[in-house]
């Protein structure tokens, strides 16, 4: 992939070449763009994601922030 | 010569549109806001007609301090005093908004249930991921079981939390640990949603409660009800049945109504009957009978929340917000405008008149005299919309040639529901709020604003909405959205990943470049606030940010507000711990100890509070403020000294 760079001035380094914007600027076509759910097909798979991917809620052993705290 | 008016709406095609109404002599809000002041005691929630006796008005003086005796006397005949009745008027309000919200859960838990039981033919469920979610939530089995056996109990269960008499609510589990232990202490974790507003409506009768603070403190326990329960029912059961919004490209604005189709606009709240209107239109039987009119095609667009709904989940375009529903109809195009419940004006039906549109109520309970009622029935759902989206074909001849659609619309992409910010953030195997609370920390992005609610006709349409939420995110505050402020920075073209570098500072841009996600992030309709509430709290649960959502540098708003829904939003998100500013006007501005308990007793008991000012710049500076002395009670104030990566240094990295 070819990045665009943008310059800017650093602190002490005067002007940089510096990574640009990452996404392609406009509207991307089709309906299915955005559609990540679908990609998950057995209910196996949707489980797993919940435990891992929600695991703040769905997780037995990772609590985030509560971890450190005597679950109520 | 004769001097200009100001413009009643910072929006082009508003302005054409109020223009076109004028000409041609059709009275709209914003005349009516013209000629109809409001009044000052009212507004101040000083007035009380609770009973027989009154109206009782006992407005606060005006230019002076009051005496001990002359408050003493300031009453109502029963001897309520101004404390007890602008306290009385704003919990009714909150019974007000919750009792809105939570009848649209409970109608969706309905037709949930029927879906499950197979007795509501044309709908299904859509997203088993989210079904097995509410299962784990509420300990439902999910072992072999179909997807419609769990669902009948999710449903069940869903219901029985609307008129749940004791215990408490079981959607408050998805809190984090320490807010759910406060409402415990505090004795506001609601039992039944439905119990809470009762009682407020028992407790603001005369001669009941007479307390201000144990008023208040009622009204804070029907709010939590709405917020952390009907409202999120709704939105849960909703994306089961119609799948939970992933990003989706749409447009907003006047401009997507079609002068040469047959233009239907549903407006409202509930997406129930929506769905299927837009399964209707795209049917092949319906599109010959619109050519058969001589119409080009079939055009659907929302407004309001049902237009959020159908935005985020189909691409839907949105013809406007709140103020722009009887303009729509003075474009002469619109066909047919359905409509459910909730901020539908009486005068959409007295503007029709004066054109060719049809106004269509589908909610038994919701009748507009002279409008053309086709009930929505669950059980036969796709009838109703068939015959709706065909009164709309059969109209298309009548048009009367006034025709004029203002050449303005947006791009902007929406769906950005808590699962999907979780999955964009992270990706598939390892979805996380991680990167959102690391820029927090690191700085890069200052805090998070929920900025909401309503248009209202006092103030200039869209502006307290759009200014507010530039000068947030050229403060580096991520802004998340619902309802009419979602629909306003829409059309102002704030919701594509363009905006970050045209709008935003430069560390919020930064981080929305790399996700490729705009500054301002559409989360839904307003009963979607509960999706906000989600976010906040596994931004909690992420960890780094503190261990409740009062820890986080995040700030709520609803600068042009009118609803009593937008009061019981308010009142939760408050209750959660969010410091929360209304502009506009504020109800309770007739007692000073209402006033102060809730801009600020209320954040020694909650973490969060109310707070007023008109003037969105500075109730954005409010809110910044407010992110910065979280962020300090934090100890993430100190600017960290930032390395600009160059193409060299980012080589190295990689290497
Ligand atoms: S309840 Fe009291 S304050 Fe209210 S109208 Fe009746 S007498 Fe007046």
């Amino acid at each position: 992939m070819v990045y665009k760079t943008v310059k800017k001035e650093a602190p002490g380094r005067g002007e940089v070449d510096i990574l640009a914007e990452t996404y392609e600027a406009g509207i991307p076509a089709g309906e299915e763009v955005g559609r990540w759910r679908q990609k998950m097909e057995s209910r196996d798979e949707k489980l797993k994601y919940l435990k891992s991917g929600e695991r703040y809620w769905y997780s037995d052993d990772w609590f985030g922030s509560e971890k450190r705290k005597n679950p109520a | 010569m004769p001097e200009e008016k100001p413009a009643k709406s910072i929006d082009q095609a508003t302005q054409e549109l109020i223009e076109k109404a004028n000409k041609e002599g059709v009275n709209t809000a914003f005349d009516r806001a013209e000629s109809l002041k409001p009044c000052p005691i009212g507004a101040a929630g000083s007035c009380c007609k609770h009973c027989g006796m009154g109206p009782c008005r006992v407005p606060l003086p005006k230019g002076k301090e009051e005496t001990p005796e002359e408050k003493q006397k300031r009453r109502g005949v029963c001897g309520a005093t101004a404390e007890t009745i602008a306290a009385r008027n704003f919990i009714r309000m909150v019974a007000g908004g919750a009792s809105a919200h939570s009848d649209h859960g409970r109608g969706v838990a309905e037709l949930f249930l029927a879906v499950a039981k197979g007795k509501a033919p044309g709908y299904e469920i859509k997203d088993e991921q989210k079904l097995l979610q509410l299962a784990l939530d509420w300990d439902i089995e999910i072992g072999d079981r179909s997807n419609n056996e769990i669902a009948v109990d999710i449903g069940e269960k869903a219901l029985a939390e609307f008129g749940k008499q004791e215990g408490e609510l079981i959607t408050l589990r998805k809190a984090p640990l320490k807010r759910q232990e406060l409402w415990r202490q505090q004795g506001v974790a609601p039992r039944g949603i439905d119990r809470e507003i009762v009682e407020i409506m028992h407790r603001t009768h005369i001669g009941v409660d007479q307390d201000y603070v144990n008023l208040l403190k009622q009204g804070v326990r029907a709010a939590i009800g709405d917020g952390w329960g009907g409202s999120m029912i709704a939105t849960e059961l909703q994306d089961i049945l119609f799948g939970t919004p992933a990003p989706i490209l749409g447009k907003a604005n006047l401009g997507v109504l079609k002068e040469k189709e047959v233009n239907i606009i549903i407006h409202g709240h509930e997406p129930l009957l929506s769905e299927m209107i837009v399964a209707a239109a795209a049917e092949s039987e319906m599109l010959e009978l619109a050519k058969s009119k001589d119409a080009e095609g079939i055009n659907l667009s929302g407004m309001c929340c049902t237009a959020n709904e159908i935005l985020m989940r189909h691409g839907v375009p949105i013809a406007g917000n709140f103020l722009q529903q009887e303009l729509a109809i003075v474009t002469g195009a619109v066909d047919a405008m359905v409509v459910d419940v909730q901020c539908i004006m009486q005068s959409i039906q007295t503007v029709a008149e004066c054109y060719h549109t049809k106004i269509i109520t589908t909610a038994a309970k919701a009748k507009i005299p002279g409008a053309t009622h086709i009930e929505f029935n669950e059980h036969d759902a796709m009838k109703s919309a068939r015959e709706i989206v065909k009164t709309a074909i059969e109209n298309f001849p009548n048009r009367k040639g006034n025709i004029m659609i203002p050449d303005h619309q947006c791009d902007q992409i929406a769906g950005f529901s808590h699962e999907t910010i979780n999955y964009l953030l992270g990706g598939m195997f390892r979805a996380s709020y991680r990167p959102l609370n690391d820029n927090i920390i690191n700085g890069r992005i200052r805090g998070v604003a929920g900025v909401v609610g309503c248009n209202n006709a006092r103030v200039k349409h869209n502006e307290a909405h759009i200014v507010m939420v530039k000068e947030l995110i050229k403060n580096d505050v991520l802004v998340i959205t619902t309802g009419c402020n979602a629909i306003a920075c829409a059309e102002a073209g704030l919701m594509v990943p363009e905006a970050a570098s045209k709008y935003a500072g430069e560390g919020l841009a930064e981080v929305c470049e790399t996700v490729g996600i705009p500054p301002v992030l559409h989360m839904g309709s307003c009963v979607d606030n509960s999706r906000i509430l989600i976010a906040a709290t596994a931004m909690v649960k992420d960890g780094g940010l503190g261990d409740d959502i009062s820890d986080l540098p995040v700030a709520g708003a609803a600068p042009e507000w009118m609803s009593e829904k937008a009061i019981s939003i308010g009142q939760y998100f408050v209750a959660s711990g969010v410091y929360t500013v209304f502009g506009v006007t504020w109800p309770t501005e007739g007692s000073k100890e209402v006033t102060e308990f809730l801009f600020k007793d209320m954040e020694k008991l909650y973490g969060g509070m109310w707070d007023f000012q008109p003037d969105p710049v500075r109730a954005a500076q409010l809110m910044i403020a407010h992110i910065d002395s979280k962020r300090k009670a934090l100890g993430i104030d100190q600017a960290r000294e930032r390395v600009l990566y160059d193409m060299e240094m980012r080589r190295e990295l990689e290497g």
